[in-house]
């Protein structure tokens, strides 16, 4: 069975890493999209396999939070699926970018290294997010394995299913945002969240039935769970439909009323019953999302797009099952080997976990008090220095803008904190002081990565004045530029080549070096070596970088910028420090 | 399958090797392959003719009030730079868009890319009115723009900083007119660029670009007067577009100068905007009646 399987997803997968590849090659042409409908396939099946990613978290850690009983194999089997479909959810907005190698600058990285990323903008929220999601993921799923076998897991695995469950919730509440946030009518309403929540758990649902199907073994409950999802998309469809008015029958049909012969006990008691109802609900879904991306209709359809589908099922379904089997010892554990039995009983006794506590005294919050406090801290921080950014940039935003990206921030902090914090008690306190150092010691080096070690500003152009390289100062130059000539051609410098030189001559590294290729260090023996007319004419004429002049600057002027800057490198560097501190005071 | 593991590293490296070796010919690769001759302006022209013979609509336009001043921080206060095009005098003929093929170095698309309408022209003609991004003062697009690529300067400007485009499209989606265009080929290699001015960079594949209004030529005489020293208006400045319209349709200048021949002649006009657009506080507007 799982080799046939493996077989049909790697015959999937194959020509879908042909498109793939294609895709990539040839940018986002090669999929249908226009000048109309700039998204195409690929955020149609990130809002898909991310909702898919929804399902395991949501079973596993919700319904642990919310105490309904559930087998551990349903649920680590759930869970890394969430994991496989996030890995294939990730894959498709980077692929989605016309130029991939700049996705780096999405992360709100601000004014420190030069990128200031737009925090007002959703797609940044969603970066933020899923990048948190994937994290908390991949500790949740690694906690609930250690469990059985440690006391310290176990303790860890409620509170950390408590930061868990906001997180579900807001990740796809800010996915739901990418399109509600616009201006394009057919994505635009305020129950878009709520929407792109059910749509999420119901899909995933979905998904999980059709495991258990595979795995031999079914859960009743999911399957009414799925039933119950299927009639709660269906209230948002003709919710929409009144709104806007546009229905797609056939999302209608495949996803709302073909699951409701799940009231046929003949449907619901065959497997091959329950799979087709699982995959006409993932399908339903699918081409919700595709139609959701695409307002105005689906154009020139191609053969990338399928293989796109293709990549993202075949993928999924390969990386599943070489990690299903790999773990199927962990997976399965002491309990019964899956598919042995035919009906799940909740079989692990209640642990009086039914008892009352006073508001704020559980023990889930007793233990996730300190790792939240830390992660409110640590947000506060990140959220004063962006709003301090901001001002300080002259950059219009409202702070209902940067409310998306606590969560995110709280959740991973508290969650890293809430795992560290056993293991430290673990080891010692001997044990604890190296790891915090070692901690610390990486957070410094994380830091200097995040900051940027060079990104010295080059004060030189901050001072707008310019009074930096005093005219009167410079060595007696009468043969080459009269002092005149020098003030003439200071401030063509200053306005026309200071931007990306420096006014000291010296780059200004901070605008260059996100933006082009640094400039050649023009000192003194290498301008004497390229000689004065071959630099007039890189002046003139322009060079890998260098944008021609030639029509906006006079030849007899670029010949005296020349020798500017040739004095410019004669003169000794300003001091570095001086010149930030007249920087900070503007 | 009789493979055993020796068998089916060394076919492994076999392919490995081969495929390298494929890689080390001399024959360029698919896409220099279809590197061509830099074309013509009489294709630039047959393209023009060939997008404004496309059926479009024509756009709903509703009362605007005269631009103002900019709300966002840090905006100038003595300028906001933008168009009034005058639909009374405008009779479509679609020289601007050549001119600013020529002046911004806007490149050809493929035939497939024609078919599907992809034209990478930053005008055009919407049921026979010139069409180009109004620079919103509340642009939709820089909201969305997640790394900040897409920008406003504060002389009232949406300008695109092309080395910060990651090409995430989000600004495309959000714009309600579709004014913004996204480079799906990398024209240089295909031959599809012709570099007619200099002072443009030639966009690089994946990026968004869209009218700058003529941003280089106001940051050229902004430089010469902040070399000089005094106050910069704009005045003298002129776009591409502007400047090769036969009926002097177009007018380009400073909302907030009252000297300047936009203000002039917007005043005695009523304004229009695409509806769409209207709320968002559009710089360049239409002229209709009045008088």
């Amino acid at each position: 069975m799982v080799r046939i399987l493996f077989i049909v997803f790697l015959c999937l997968l194959a020509p879908g890493l042909v498109s793939m590849g294609y895709s990539l090659w040839q940018g986002p042409a090669a999929w249908s999209v226009d000048s109309g409908v700039f998204w195409g396939m690929p955020i149609s099946l990130f809002v898909f396999w991310i909702g898919l990613a929804h399902a395991g978290t949501l079973i596993s850690a919700i319904f642990l939070v919310l105490d309904v009983k559930m087998e551990r194999r349903t649920s680590i089997l759930a869970e890394l699926a969430t994991l496989c479909a996030l890995v294939v959810a990730v894959i498709f907005p980077l692929m989605h970018l016309g130029v991939i190698q700049n996705f780096y600058m999405v992360a709100p990285y601000m004014e420190s290294r030069g990128s200031m990323a737009n925090v007002c903008s959703p797609l940044v929220w969603d970066f933020c997010c899923i990048l948190a999601y994937g994290l908390l993921s991949v500790v949740y799923l690694v906690v609930h394995v250690l469990a059985d076998k440690s006391a310290v897991a176990a303790s860890i695995h409620r509170p950390l299913a408590w930061l868990l469950f906001p997180m579900v919730l807001w990740v796809h509440t800010i996915v739901s945002l990418d399109f509600a946030a616009t201006f394009v009518p057919a994505w635009r309403g305020a129950f878009f969240p709520i929407y792109f929540i059910v749509g999420a758990v119901f899909s995933g649902l979905a998904m999980v039935n059709i495991m258990l199907c595979a795995e031999g073994y079914r859960m009743r409950q999911l399957e009414k769970l799925m039933l119950v999802g299927s009639w709660f998309l269906g209230a948002f469809l003709l919710w929409d439909f009144a709104l806007k008015g546009n229905l797609s029958v056939t999302v209608l049909v495949f996803a709302v009323l073909l699951p409701q012969l799940m009231f046929v006990s003949a449907v619901r008691e065959s497997t091959l019953g329950r799979v087709l109802i699982s995959s006409s609900i993932i399908v339903g879904l699918l081409l919700e999302r595709v139609f959701l991306v695409f307002p105005s209709g689906v154009m020139g359809f191609g053969w990338v797009d399928l293989g796109l589908i293709c990549f993202g099922f075949g993928l999924f379904g390969v990386i599943f099952l070489v990690a299903r089997l790999k773990l199927s010892r962990v997976i399965e554990g002491e309990e019964v080997l899956m598919g042995e039995v035919e009906e799940t009983v909740p079989k692990r006794p209640a642990t009086g976990r039914f008892s009352y506590f006073a508001p704020l005294t559980t023990p889930e919050f007793r233990m996730l008090r300190f790792p939240l406090l830390l992660g409110i801290i640590a947000c506060t921080l990140f959220l004063v220095w962006v709003v301090g950014c901001l001002e300080e940039n002259g950059i219009a935003f409202s702070d209902a803008n940067l409310v998306p990206l606590t969560c995110p921030i709280i959740t991973t902090v508290a969650g890293i904190v809430l795992c560290l914090r056993p293991l430290v008690m673990h080891i010692g306190k001997v044990g604890g002081a190296v790891m915090v150092a070692l901690a610390a010691l990486l957070g410094v080096l994380a830091g200097m990565v995040y900051g940027g070690v060079t990104s010295v500003p080059s004060g030189a152009v901050v001072s707008s004045t310019g009074d930096m390289l005093d005219v009167g100062t410079l060595p007696d130059s009468t043969s080459t530029l009269d002092s005149v000539a020098i003030i003439r051609t200071k401030a063509v410098f200053e306005a026309r080549c200071a931007g990306c030189h420096g006014a000291d001559g010296r780059l200004n590294e901070k605008f260059v070096r996100e933006y082009y290729p640094v400039p050649q260090n023009l000192d003194v023996s290498r301008m004497d070596a390229l000689g004065e007319d071959s630099l007039v004419n890189v002046i003139l004429n322009g060079r890998t970088n260098m944008n021609p002049y030639a029509g906006r600057i006079s030849p007899q002027m670029a010949r005296g910028l020349v020798r500017y800057m040739r004095l410019l490198a004669e003169t000794p560097a300003v001091d570095n420090a001086a010149t930030q501190n007249e920087g900070g005071d503007e | 399958m009789g493979m055993d593991r020796r068998e089916f590293i060394k076919w492994c490296s076999l392919l490995a090797v081969g495929s390298m070796l494929g890689g080390c010919r001399k024959l360029p690769f698919v896409g220099d392959a279809a590197k061509k001759d830099l074309p013509s302006l009489k294709m630039f022209e047959a393209e023009v003719r060939r997008a404004m013979s496309k059926p479009s609509h024509r756009m709903e336009l509703v009362r605007v009030p005269m631009p103002g001043r900019l709300k966002t921080p840090g905006a100038s206060l003595e300028n906001r730079f933008g168009m009034a095009i005058d639909l009374d005098a405008c009779d479509g003929c679609g020289k601007c868009i050549l001119a600013c093929i020529q002046e911004n170095n806007i490149p050809l698309v493929t035939e497939d890319e024609a078919a599907k309408g992809r034209f990478m022209h930053w005008i055009e003609m919407r049921g026979g009115v010139p069409f180009m991004c109004a620079h919103c003062g509340n642009a939709p697009c820089e909201r969305a723009c997640p790394t900040g690529a897409a920008n406003h300067t504060p002389d009232g400007l949406s300008a695109m900083m092309y080395k910060r485009c990651t090409g995430s499209r989000y600004c495309g989606a959000n714009c309600p007119e579709h004014a913004r265009k996204f480079n799906f080929n990398d024209a240089v290699q295909q031959g599809l660029s012709l570099k007619f001015n200099d002072k443009v960079p030639v966009r690089s594949k994946g990026v968004m670009e869209k009218c700058s209004l003529c941003l280089h030529r106001l940051q050229d005489d902004r430089l010469e007067v902040k070399t000089a020293g005094g106050v910069w208006r704009g005045r003298g400045v002129n776009t591409a577009c502007a400047e090769a319209c036969p009926k002097k349709a177009i007018v380009f200048g400073n909302w907030l100068d009252p000297d300047s021949p936009l203000v002039k002649v917007a005043r005695r006009r009523d304004l229009y905007a695409p509806a769409d657009l209207a709320g968002f506080d559009p710089s360049i507007v239409y002229m209709m009646g009045g008088k």
